[in-house]
């Protein structure tokens, strides 16, 4: 119900930068969601959104119209924050009722709307209760009641479902995208769950140090990520990355010569494989076993070889190596992605292979 | 293995003795507790317990004190039946059933040998305004005549009361402007604020009196009831800004983005959060006020102004060996209030922990 342009927006307390100037539009009617290791700045720029800081530079404008100097109160925005801040000297069913209070609902619609936003995150059960009575998903499952509950334009959950268990949170994920889509918010979500991020969202937010490193559909950021930051951020286990030098049409890492397929590149490259894109061979880069991993569908092998180590991702069901056991790896060349490791920016094009 | 069997005690443990062991070393304790906080207590309690039989039972002169001796020979033995009943009998109807028996006892004990020495003569300073001078002839404090005790009474109630609300109110919005906003020299203002309690305010009498004197303020409860509030504020100023320390801020914008203005998120979201604080400090203000004695004596001399403390002062230090009946019951009427506001309020006063003391 509300496109947000951000232009050159930052947030500064003193020298602490914790925004740096940032551009960025969301659609009307997008769910985003923000990516970023602790202390990055997504709560900033959520409270920034709100209204809660005012930024330090830059013109927020909500559907073209700069808010910057809009009270939160005005701006109708609905949030759930990090810690929940429920209202803890009221019931659930108040603390649901407050922001319709405040904005003088007649008292019988406000009613009906209460029980029926309780029932949507399931708390109806838990109405006459206090905060402090609720396990912490419950309180969560609240606070998304209250945020809902005004039918904001603009919706802002820092972490929203990180206290519930992996089914409720399933549950509720489906919830929130199909509430979201049917009143048509747009939504931003914080959430350090990439899965999380890449089932409800339609673009993703990757942010670092107070920067926006890249914004993107899930397969852009997962496939063609922009930067070292973004590789090895996405993505779970880890991308692999090995550091070395290119000249003369290759890429050498100690002694193991990898040359380039398509286009080519200088000095200080780094190389990034998915642990999922390695498999064993025949032939191919030789290595042994140092660890397994079985992860229940699939298994982690740490595996030592002469350019490193690497962890490769196989599913259970094939050919199970013991540790130590010697093996020959594979990787195609279109799975490769190469890094300057000057500037830290992908190089676009640019492949390697095995020998 | 010869090991593991060893390990295993021959005899298994007697269960039952342990448990019983355990029993009566658990009742033990808590009978020697019941005693030393009985022992311990009656020194607290018996003045109290003495004024006010004193103050019901004492006639004009006499200094006998079988009434307190016979109130206590049948109230102490109460109290120790019934700890030991709590100790003695396991069964809780029954143990309930032996307690309102013996209370029922001592009642009709107390009836039977305490009751008929009982009167309200010695209040009778609550109806008649010329008690004193009755009493003394026009000769009494100063020659002049006493106030009634309601005015006193009025007085009292009157600096109690404003002095209770101008602490409130000060200290609750200086809390939460300390504990919400950073502004220059913060870090020194709380600081100072402890400084200034731990000062015996009593040093300042003297240019506190002068200071009236030049505003004029000089023997007026408004005088006092500033001066009173000046004291108080530095510590109940502190103490609410521990207690908003406690209200995450998160709760405060959630309420703003909820639709509220900071005003309506402070008295909605915010002040329902730290009423314990506000009810201690009024408590405590308010108390402080009833019972001040050193500022007014100081400043207030028209009988007019007096206030309980002082018309306390001024009975005893008057009719002090011709009928301490009396004292004691404007004692009693002068503990009162502070009594009732205490047990009206004790289940804050003892939610209360110092919230958070913390820069
Ligand atoms: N009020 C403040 N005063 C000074 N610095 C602040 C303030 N609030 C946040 N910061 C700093 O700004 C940076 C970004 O903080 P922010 O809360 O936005 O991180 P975040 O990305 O939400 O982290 P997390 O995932 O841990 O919640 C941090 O380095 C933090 O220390
Ligand atoms: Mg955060």
């Amino acid at each position: 119900m509300a496109r947000i342009e951000l232009e050159q927006v930052s947030k500064s307390w003193g020298d602490v930068v914790a925004v740096e100037p940032t551009d960025l539009v969301i659609e009307d009617g997008e769910f985003v969601a923000v990516l970023g290791p602790s202390g990055c700045g997504k709560s900033t720029t959520l409270f920034m959104l709100a209204g809660i800081y005012a930024p330090s530079g830059g013109s927020l404008r909500f559907d073209g119209q700069v808010v910057n100097e809009v009270e939160a109160r005005d701006r109708n925005v609905g949030i759930v924050f990090q810690s929940y801040a429920l209202y803890p000297h009221m019931t659930v069913h108040d603390n649901i009722l407050f922001p319709l209070r405040l904005s003088k609902m007649p008292r019988s619609e406000a009613m009906a709307k209460v029980e029926r936003f309780a029932a949507l995150v399931h708390v109806d059960e838990l109405l006459d209760r206090r905060p402090a009575q609720l396990s912490g998903g419950q309180q969560q499952r609240v606070a998304l009641a209250r945020a809902l509950v005004k039918e904001p334009k603009l919706l802002l959950l820092d972490e929203p479902l990180s206290n519930l268990d992996a089914t409720l949170r399933l549950t509720m994920r489906t919830e929130i995208k199909s509430l979201q889509r049917r009143m048509g918010i747009t939504s931003i979500l914080v959430t350090h769950d990439q899965m999380e991020a890449t089932t409800i969202a339609d673009r993703i937010i990757c942010m670092s140090k107070g920067r926006i490193e890249q914004i993107g559909s899930p397969d852009d950021l997962y496939l063609r990520p922009n930067s070292l930051f973004v590789a090895s951020f996405i993505g779970a286990p880890p991308i692999n990355l090995v550091e070395g030098e290119a000249e003369n049409g290759a890429l050498y890492v100690s002694e193991t010569r990898l040359p380039f397929l398509n286009g080519g590149a200088m000095g200080q490259v780094t190389l990034g494989i998915r642990p999922e894109n390695i498999s064993f061979a025949e032939d191919g880069l030789a290595g042994t076993v140092a660890a397994v991993e079985p992860m229940g569908r699939e298994t982690l092998y740490i595996l030592r070889t002469p350019i490193g180590h690497f962890s490769v991702l196989q599913t259970s069901s094939t050919k199970r190596y013991e540790v130590d056991a010697s093996v020959n790896l594979q990787f195609a060349a279109e799975d490769t992605l190469l890094f300057d490791r000057a500037s830290q920016k992908r190089l676009d094009g640019v492949q390697v292979h095995l020998p | 293995m010869p090991e593991a069997t060893a390990l295993r005690s021959p005899s298994t443990p007697d269960w039952n003795a342990l448990a019983e062991r355990a029993r009566t070393r658990r009742r033990m304790t808590q009978a020697v507790l019941y005693a030393i906080l009985i022992v311990t207590s009656l020194p607290v309690v018996l003045p109290y317990f003495w004024m006010v039989t004193i103050s019901f039972s004492a006639t004009s002169g006499s200094t006998d004190t079988f009434v307190l001796w016979r109130s206590i020979a049948i109230l102490v033995p109460t109290i120790f039946v019934i700890a030991g009943l709590q100790q003695g009998v396991a069964d809780p109807r029954r143990r309930r059933r032996l307690r309102w028996a013996v209370i029922a006892v001592a009642f009709v004990a107390l009836l039977a040998f305490v009751a008929p020495h009982l009167h309200v003569h010695n209040y009778r300073y609550l109806w008649n305004p010329d008690i004193v001078e009755d009493m003394r002839g026009r000769t009494g404090a100063g020659g002049g005549q006493f106030p009634w005790v309601w005015t006193a009474f009025g007085n009292s109630l009157l600096l109690a009361g404003a002095q209770t609300l101008i602490v409130v109110t000060v200290s609750t919005l200086a809390g939460y402007y300390i504990s919400r906003f950073s502004f220059a020299g913060r870090e020194g203002f709380l600081k100072s604020l402890l400084v200034l309690h731990a000062f015996p305010a009593m040093t300042l009498i003297i240019p506190i009196f002068l200071i009236l004197h030049w505003t004029g303020l000089l023997d007026t409860l408004t005088g006092v009831v500033l001066v009173i509030c000046t004291l108080e504020l530095p510590f109940s100023v502190f103490i609410m800004k521990g207690f908003f320390d406690t209200v995450p801020w998160e709760v405060e914008m959630s309420a703003m983005t909820d639709g509220a203005s900071r005003r309506q998120a402070f008295f909605k979201v915010v002040l329902p959060q730290v009423r314990v604080g506000l009810i201690a400090v009024g408590i405590f203000a308010f108390i402080k006020g009833w019972e001040e004695y050193v500022f007014v004596a100081t400043m207030l001399f028209e009988k007019a102004n007096w206030v309980m403390s002082l018309y306390l002062f001024w009975v005893a230090d008057d009719i002090m060996g011709v009928d301490y009946g009396i004292v004691a019951a404007v004692g009693v009427f002068y503990v009162i209030p502070s009594l009732v506001l205490y047990l009206t309020t004790q289940k804050y006063l003892t939610q209360m922990t110092l919230g958070g003391i913390k820069g």
